[in-house]
């Protein structure tokens, strides 16, 4: 009983922040139907933020949060400027290859500049502590982490929903050539996708990078795991990724403890029995 | 059947540059050994060749049939598992191996082209590639297949043309083109096939190809199955010419992306385009590694990779081919 | 009959695109499906040739069940058809458009590519054989299109709008064209347009759809005197006066 509301709460806090990785996907393929592979290549960014400002700046990675969020938007509007503009109206293989490109472009970037071996935060307010709440205790960093995630998906949501700019950004996720006649900018409403998108997983990954490991490969693993959380949601609904975010974070930490080798195949097969057998995802019709 | 083997051996549709190029290609490759002297010439030779082989066998799903298959080193595991078990088992001989490893990888094809093909576009990219993460990590988990360890095979007295083990590398490079201009052939008359055409009619336009009496459903199931069928048999190369294979080695993500690319850079859908791809992405892959990736900083070839491949994409989806075949009628 | 449509209905979520539809297609004869843009021409096509699957009702063809039957079997049977948007495979030449539709019949290569070169010679684009449809006119591809459907030997040819987008002289031509074909080759003829004017100088048989239902039925002068299809029609260029 103990163990099992142990790995329910991270499961919960782990999809707290699949779910801000999986807005960023959703949100971009909401406004211009690209799906973006370099996302997770773009929370391995965030990662390694915090990783320099912990191991070469000496200061606590708390504080890389705002340059990770900042240097996420700044990824993400380059990245559609220079690239994703120019193949938007190409042919989907092109599409895809190009944001593959991206992909393997930061990779091994990450990989050119750290080498490959396999890095993790040891220094922290939050790293390595533990707090107990009755008989539950839960890692500092997590329960921050999914806190934190939780916030800011909610600023993002707000945005969207309440705000005069987020009304163009779903204007143009409606109907682009409608938006582009009431004369907003869609271009920019493009690129502030890719910003915001950018942005929030760079974010995560910074959280994150608290108390997971940090590879340059490791963002393969999680663009999958955003895709199977935007799949499970329906592409393109915001309200979907969070749900579906908390279902995948519980699927992978409860698989994960009892046939712990395998936890990442799961991911892989529940992605391809979503998209085959509810290509909707859960929450659509 | 006499129109089989001319549908074979015939490029006569071909314009004559083409012809003249494919043969000069075909006496370079065959006089290269005696030229060449250096070992690691030699090895950037048979590993375009090895890539080559692969890109032709990708080229009829991802280029003829226009699905974005991410996953294609699952079939080259196959091969190389199929070619190293039945080796460390039984002494299976390698001609035996070969067919075996292709059916297996047709057959595992088959079955997850089943559901697979009710998807699209991204969606069928991404899963392919979940399939073939799905497939490594279980050939990394199974005691059986050696784990993460991989099989060793054991060295025989050379040469060799059982278990095909050499001393010189030359053999290895004639034994690869002959697997190479097999494939080419069968390419060359899968192109002219009733098969081909009506691939190319669903990748072109699925709605049109339905209205003329092609099953698009079944059409894509089929070629996927002969694609992963092509995969193996590079895959069974590997484990005679390497001697030895575990999972990362044959079937990880990146070899799916390197064949997939050698074929987009050279052109998708063409018949030169995946040879025209491995020549130029091999030699650089070989050369960015020897001088640039020494140490433990890797990473700089795919870099160039990604870069050629982010341009391609926006400038011309159509590859080298592509712009040949533009200049051509300009000039 | 041909084809015989029994109380057709095709709702998309809701939306009642086809309501209690009943149609009867003799054999050798030209029938002509007309109505305002909306009236549900399309959906019915659909229906017939196998791309959406009724909500309800019936489709037979030669008598045969044909309700809901995937596309390529719809053709396999006897049913070609055109689309409205034209869908052309653009990295094939023209020549190998047509050959693609002879392989509905024929396997061998030699003797598909025979026929289609016959077909491009009946639909004067031997010419244009080895080009890229792509390169072509629309009124060239729309005979390309054409071209491609007779390939597969049809029974019944469905053409959705053929005349769209072609000026008067190249509708004469296509008029002629068709009758001319469909002498040679015996079919029946099946033609939605919603442009009054090419539907009635070549249709035994006309029918009228609007919003969905069908409101009348007759040869094209009876058609034309029908109050309701006047009041459709005037409804539409009403409606067209506004929004231009």
């Amino acid at each position: 009983m103990e163990l099992a509301t142990q790995l329910i709460a991270y499961g919960i806090l782990m999809g707290l922040v699949f779910a801000l990785i999986a807005l960023g996907l959703s949100l971009i393929f909401g406004v211009m139907n690209i799906v973006n592979f370099a996302h997770g290549e773009f929370m391995m960014v965030g990662m390694y933020v915090a990783f320099i400002i912990s191991s070469y700046f000496h200061l606590d990675p708390l504080i890389s949060l705002p340059f990770a969020a900042a240097i996420g938007y700044l990824l993400g509007v380059v990245s559609y400027h220079f690239l994703i503009h120019h193949i938007l109206r190409g042919p989907m293989v092109a599409q895809l290859f190009g944001t593959f490109g991206l992909m393997l472009f930061l990779r091994y970037l990450a990989m050119f500049i750290f080498t490959p071996d396999v890095r993790s935060i040891k220094q922290g307010i939050l790293v390595g502590k533990t707090l107990s709440i009755g008989w539950l205790t839960i890692d500092v960093s997590k329960g921050v982490s999914g806190g934190l995630c939780l916030l800011s998906f909610a600023l993002v949501y707000w945005i969207i929903h309440r705000t005069k700019l987020g009304r163009a950004l779903r204007a143009t996720s409606i109907d682009a050539e409608a938006a582009r006649y009431m004369g907003i900018d869609t271009k920019k409403m493009n690129a502030l996708a890719w910003g915001i998108g950018g942005a929030t997983v760079a974010l995560a990954g910074a959280l994150l990078a608290h108390y997971y490991y940090i590879t340059p490969t490791i963002g393969m693993l999680f663009t999958i795991i955003a895709f199977a959380t935007v799949a499970l949601g329906g592409f393109g609904s915001i309200v979907g990724a969070f749900l579906a975010g908390l279902m995948i974070g519980l699927i992978m930490v409860l698989s994960g403890q009892y046939v712990s080798e395998l936890k990442f195949t799961f991911i892989y097969i529940l992605y391809f029995l979503v998209v085959v057998f509810r290509p909707r995802g859960l929450f659509g019709w | 059947m006499r129109q089989v083997l001319k549908d074979i051996f015939s490029f006569e549709d071909r314009p004559r540059f083409e012809r003249i190029g494919f043969v000069v290609f075909i006496l370079i490759i065959l006089v290269f050994p005696w030229m060449v002297h250096s070992a690691y010439g030699r090895v950037v030779m048979i590993k375009f060749l090895l890539f080559a082989l692969f890109g032709l066998g990708w080229n009829l799903i991802g280029g003829y049939g226009g699905q974005v298959d991410l996953g294609q080193a699952k079939n080259v595991g196959f091969g190389a598992y199929a070619t190293a078990l039945m080796m460390f088992w039984w002494n299976t001989p390698f001609w035996v191996t070969v067919p075996i490893g292709m059916i297996v990888a047709a057959a595992e094809s088959f079955g997850v082209a089943y559901p697979m093909f009710r998807l699209k576009g991204h969606y069928f990219a991404i899963a392919t590639l979940c399939v073939a993460l799905v497939w490594k990590e279980l050939f990394v988990f199974w005691d059986w297949t050696g784990g993460a360890r991989g099989v060793e095979l054991t060295i025989r007295p050379t040469p060799d043309f059982t278990y095909m083990q050499f001393g010189s590398p030359i053999y290895y490079h004639y034994f690869i083109f002959l697997l190479f201009i097999t494939q080419l052939l069968f390419m060359n008359w899968f192109r002219k096939s009733k098969l081909g055409y009506e691939l190319q009619a669903v990748r072109d336009n699925e709605d049109a190809a339905a209205s003329l009496g092609i099953n698009v459903y079944r059409t894509k199931v089929i070629t996927y199955t002969i694609t992963g069928g092509l995969g193996a048999v590079g895959g069974s190369f590997m484990t005679v010419y390497y001697l030895y294979i575990d999972p990362d080695f044959v079937m990880p993500l990146d070899l799916s992306i390197l064949i997939a690319m050698t074929v987009m850079v050279g052109g998708a859908g063409s018949l030169w385009g995946p040879i025209i791809g491995a020549a130029i992405l091999i030699p650089l892959d070989m050369y960015l590694g020897a001088w640039l990736g020494a140490g433990k900083r890797l990473g700089i070839d795919f870099m160039v990779y990604a870069v050629i491949m982010m341009v391609i994409a926006a400038r011309e989806p159509r590859g080298i081919w592509g712009i040949i075949e533009r200049l051509r009628k300009k000039g | 009959m041909l084809l015989e449509v029994k109380n057709l209905v095709k709702e998309f979520g809701g939306v009642v695109a086809n309501a209690d539809i009943s149609l009867g297609l003799e054999r050798g004869k030209i029938f002509g499906l007309i109505g305002p843009n909306g009236a549900g021409k399309t959906t019915l096509f659909n229906c017939i040739a196998g791309y959406y699957k009724p909500t309800r009702g019936n489709i037979f063809f030669e008598g045969k069940d044909i309700t809901g039957w995937p596309a390529h079997r719809v053709t396999k049977v006897g049913i070609a058809r055109t689309f409205q948007s034209m869908k052309i495979m653009p990295n094939l030449t023209v020549e190998e458009n047509v050959m693609v539709g002879a392989f509905c019949r024929i396997s061998n290569r030699l003797v598909a590519r025979r026929d289609a070169q016959e077909i491009l010679k009946l639909l004067n684009l031997a010419e244009e054989a080895n080009v890229l449809p792509t390169e072509l006119p629309i009124a060239t591809q729309k005979r390309i299109e054409l071209a491609r459907a007779l390939a597969t030997r049809p029974k019944l040819l469905m053409l959705d709008e053929i005349a769209a987008g072609l000026n008067p002289l190249e509708i004469k031509e296509i008029v002629q064209t068709l009758l001319r074909i469909k002498e040679e080759r015996g079919l029946t003829l099946f033609l939605t347009e919603h442009v009054m004017e090419f539907i009635m100088t070549i249709s035994e048989v006309v029918t009228v759809m609007a919003a969905g239902r069908k409101i009348a039925e007759g040869s094209p002068e009876e058609v034309a005197r029908e109050e309701k299809v006047v009041e459709a029609y005037l409804g539409e260029r009403y409606a067209k006066g506004k929004s231009d």
